[in-house]
């Protein structure tokens, strides 16, 4: 079942235009909006939370516009990049306050809390104020905060960015756990592509205002579109050469085509393979704990290989001047 | 949008603007201007009037030099307070908010004692001339200014990143040549913003050069003051009024657009502690001058009210109470015509009205242009600022000429009212510097988990909010409080105030009575400096 949608969504705000023809988020999906600053990935969480308004189009919440629904009234948690906890208020108080705002009973309030803190395993630290708290606790309280309330949609602006890598990596662990267990939907905010690749079970990788392409990791990853999306997931090799029709080749490496004239084959590093041979020549290589990167020339073009060192058909301390290579999968952009 | 609270509370201040700020403002012009049609011949004739002009020139000099001189004291207690964590920095500190409360009459009062014949200083000194001259007006304006010369300064330059001091050093730089080409560069917005406001505060100021300037060095201020209330020339006195109005929007401009450079310098900035000295860097040089500033700044602040203190308690040369007993046991006191306890009464009447209008307003300003966008914004940004470029002489003389034909006129509300439109301003700064603070992520989130913009201001943003509203509310009842100019030329005998009664004390020469009653009212201020203390919301 879908949950939210966004249909034809145009905002225009300081001169930069944001348009999104179409995104989905199913029920307990994590959806992942990705891309680099400045290419409207807030502002299309803002959207979603009813913090700004589309210029046009429409964002709709189980099949119904919500475009004139104010965000108190969306049923959505958020968290935001700078935690927004309320400073005068103790971290119960906090996580108690949109419980507040629906006027339940004390008991329920009190129970509630106890659960969703317990949940980021938060307990105990009820009476203590946001100052108080690490910044790794702050973020605890915050998600705590937006999911009490029971909210059909969580929202998660980059949420891990202000925190040390160490921490980050076990909070984005525990934050796709809760998620998993609470079975809620969620749309996720972040530049980080690593994070992305590790949380989501899509990602939307936006570009100057525009998704560029929606999928599961691996599609993007192994199956972009544009080189956009290629070249902002990892490392890649694209190599332009003209094709007769059935095949493009570089030298004696040849890539199956299907029609002729200019094409651009795509492929990542460890789909290169090295073996014994002396089509490519080493212009460079960089040790990577367990792995090799290398650089080849072939007919004056570059290629990025990389490999585990025990897949290296020589011993690593030795790499020779010229080698073979195969490249086992590619796509064309 | 539905959840927005509704703009149209704009139009509360609007509205009070328009009827008791711009509407006394064009009756001022019309009056200048208008004698059965259009004329020029008041503002002629006041600039082919060689004394006229040369009061002009002379307001424009004495707000440059009090600059000067509020410049010269203030800057080096700004580099100190950026940089250096001290015994005593906080005593110091606590100080500094004192001008900010103290009426300008008392202060006035104070250093007519000091500098008089039989004066503490010329008994010390000797006469240096200093009374009834541009000398006293320059150093009773930089008692008033040299503290926002500080707080302004001091907060920029503790936000310079030290990086860029480490790196010009790393290339060479050094001493003062590093000053020179990185630091002061990057200090300049609050330097020039500080001195701007100095400026406009001192051009405009009306108790200072009244009481220690004398006839001789009269501002515009005190020439308007003369024209209408001596002379009733409407007519000259409103030409005057229109030529101080345009010269005062001219530099108010000036000053709001360095404040805006001011503002964006800081908040880029990171903020960097000040370091605390080491038991051998206070024992040395440094130590000793920063014990000198200390001790200037400590004698400069208090000599003037022990002066005022002391006089009060000194009668026929030696202590008695007898001045009390003389100002509070009339049952009528024929130079201000009410009693000491009624003009009490009075003043804290017209604050506390004073507090609860000018807050109300401010609120809504404030929290309007820190929160929303909207049409005209930078219009009402405009309108909303321009009533701190008016002076409280022009003030009452629009009054008088827009209301005295209505029911208003002499009622302590018009008093009030003139009052909130002089104190709101400075509220409103005070607001505005904790809204800034404020991340509107807060109501935002509030807003999420299901409150109405409403309710998020209510439970999130005013309790965040109410240290600076309590040091605004404070701000104006202190100047209420402290005001003179327009309640002088707005009040009749039963709403005397503290300062009117202070100032006809001092009018009629009798400087004892006037001491004691002076310390009334340093007492009241002395109990909205402790509130601030407490509070210790910075706010300038």
């Amino acid at each position: 079942m879908v949950i939210l949608e966004l249909r034809g969504i145009v905002r225009i705000k300081d001169g930069f235009r944001l348009e999104i023809k179409k995104l989905k988020a199913r029920e307990g999906e994590f959806l992942t909006l990705l891309g680099p600053s400045g290419c409207g990935k807030t502002t299309t969480l803002r959207i979603i939370a009813g913090f700004e308004r589309p210029d046009s189009g429409e964002v709709l919440f189980n099949g119904g516009a919500v475009n004139d629904i104010p965000p108190y009234e969306r049923n959505i948690g958020i968290v935001f990049q700078d935690y927004a906890l309320f400073p005068h208020m103790t971290v119960f108080k906090n996580v108690a306050f949109g419980l507040e705002m629906k006027k339940l009973p004390r008991q329920e309030i009190e129970k509630k809390v106890r659960w969703a803190l317990e949940l980021v395993g938060l307990g105990g630290l009820e009476n203590r104020y946001p100052e108080q708290l690490s910044g790794g606790q702050q973020q605890r309280v915050a998600l705590a905060r937006a999911l009490v309330i029971e909210p059909e949609l969580l929202l998660l602006d980059e949420p891990l960015s202000n925190l040390d890598a160490k921490i980050r990596e076990r909070l984005r662990g525990e934050v796709r756990r809760i998620q998993k267990e609470l079975g809620i939907t969620t749309i996720y905010v972040t530049h980080d592509q690593e994070e992305a690749m590790a949380i989501s079970d899509r990602i939307a990788l936006m570009n100057i205002g525009v998704i560029e392409q929606v999928g599961k990791p691996l599609e993007l990853y192994y199956r972009p579109r544009t080189e956009f999306v290629a070249r902002f997931l990892g490392l890649s090799n694209i190599l332009e050469l003209q094709s007769d029709g059935e095949k493009a080749c570089l030298g004696s490496l040849c890539f199956k085509t299907e029609k002729a004239g200019r094409v651009r084959i795509f492929f990542r590093p460890e789909s290169v393979y090295i073996v014994e041979g002396n089509e490519a020549e080493v212009r460079d290589y960089e040790l990577l704990p367990g792995r090799i990167r290398l650089k080849l020339e072939i007919n004056g073009h570059l290629i990025i290989a990389e490999r585990f060192l025990n897949e290296l058909p020589f011993p690593p301390e030795r790499i020779p001047r010229k080698v073979g290579i195969e490249i086992r999968s590619f796509t064309l952009l | 949008m539905r959840f927005r609270l509704s703009k149209i509370i704009l139009l509360v201040p609007l509205a009070f603007l328009l009827i008791f700020f711009y509407i006394p403002l064009i009756s001022i012009i019309r009056e200048g201007l208008w004698d059965n049609g259009f004329t020029l011949k008041y503002l002629l004739s006041i600039l082919s009037n060689s004394y006229h002009r040369h009061i002009i020139f002379f307001t424009v000099e004495q707000a440059l030099a009090s600059t000067g001189l509020t410049l010269l004291l203030g800057l080096p207690g700004a580099y100190l307070f950026a940089r250096y964590d001290f015994p005593g920095k906080r005593v110091i500190k606590a100080f500094l908010t004192v001008p900010f409360v103290m009426p300008s009459i008392m202060v006035a009062l104070g250093f007519l004692l000091l500098f008089g014949k039989e004066g503490f200083f010329t008994r010390l000194f000797g006469d240096w001339g200093i009374l009834y001259s541009w000398k006293a007006i320059l150093i009773a304006h930089a008692f008033y200014n040299f503290p926002i010369v500080i707080r302004m300064v001091s907060s920029l330059w503790q936000r310079i990143n030290p990086h860029y001091e480490e790196v010009a050093m790393s290339l060479g730089a050094k001493g003062f040549t590093l000053f020179r080409k990185v630091t002061l560069p990057m200090l300049m917005p609050s330097i020039f913003a500080s001195a701007m406001l100095t400026f406009v505060f001192c051009f405009l100021s009306f108790s200072i050069p009244l009481i220690l300037g004398g006839y001789q060095y009269a501002t515009i201020e005190v020439d308007i003051f003369m024209l209408i209330m001596t002379l009733l020339d409407f007519k000259t006195g409103s030409a005057l009024a229109i030529i101080q109005i345009s010269l005062s929007f001219i530099f108010m401009y000036i000053y709001i657009k360095s404040l805006d450079s001011y503002s964006k310098a800081e908040e880029q900035r990171v903020f960097r502690e000040p370091r605390k000295m080491t038991l051998k860097e206070l024992m040395s040089v440094k130590g000793a001058l920063i014990l000198l500033y200390s001790l200037i700044v400590f004698i400069f602040i208090v000599s003037p009210l022990l002066a005022v203190v002391y006089d009060s308690l000194i009668y026929n040369g030696h202590f008695s109470l007898e001045w009390y007993h003389r100002v509070f046991s009339a049952r009528y006191n024929p130079i201000f015509g009410a009693t000491t306890l009624t003009a009490i009464r009075n003043s804290l009447l017209f604050g506390f009205g004073t507090v609860v209008l000018s807050t109300i307003i401010a609120l809504i300003v404030a929290y309007s242009l820190h929160r929303w966008h909207f049409r005209g914004k930078n219009i009402f940004d405009a309108l909303v600022m321009l009533p701190l470029g008016s002076s409280a002489i022009t003030l009452g003389l629009g009054y008088i000429k827009a209301f005295h034909a209505t029911p208003l006129y002499r009622t302590w509300i018009i008093i009030v009212l003139a009052h909130t439109v002089i104190a709101y301003p400075f509220v409103l700064r005070a607001i505005s510097a904790v809204l800034r603070k404020i991340k509107p992520s807060l109501s935002e989130a509030a807003v999420s988990l299901g409150a109405t913009e409403w309710k998020a201001f209510l439970r999130v943003e005013l309790p965040l909010a109410m240290g600076g509203i309590i040091v605004g509310a404070i701000f104006a009842f202190a100047m209420s409080i402290a005001e003179l100019g327009a309640t002088y030329m707005l009040y009749s005998p039963e709403y005397t105030t503290i300062t009117i009664a202070v100032y006809r004390f001092l009018g009629s020469r009798q400087f004892g009575s006037a001491s004691a009653l002076s310390v009334i009212l340093m007492a009241i201020s002395g109990i909205s400096f402790m509130i601030i203390e407490r509070i210790g919301e910075e706010v300038w």
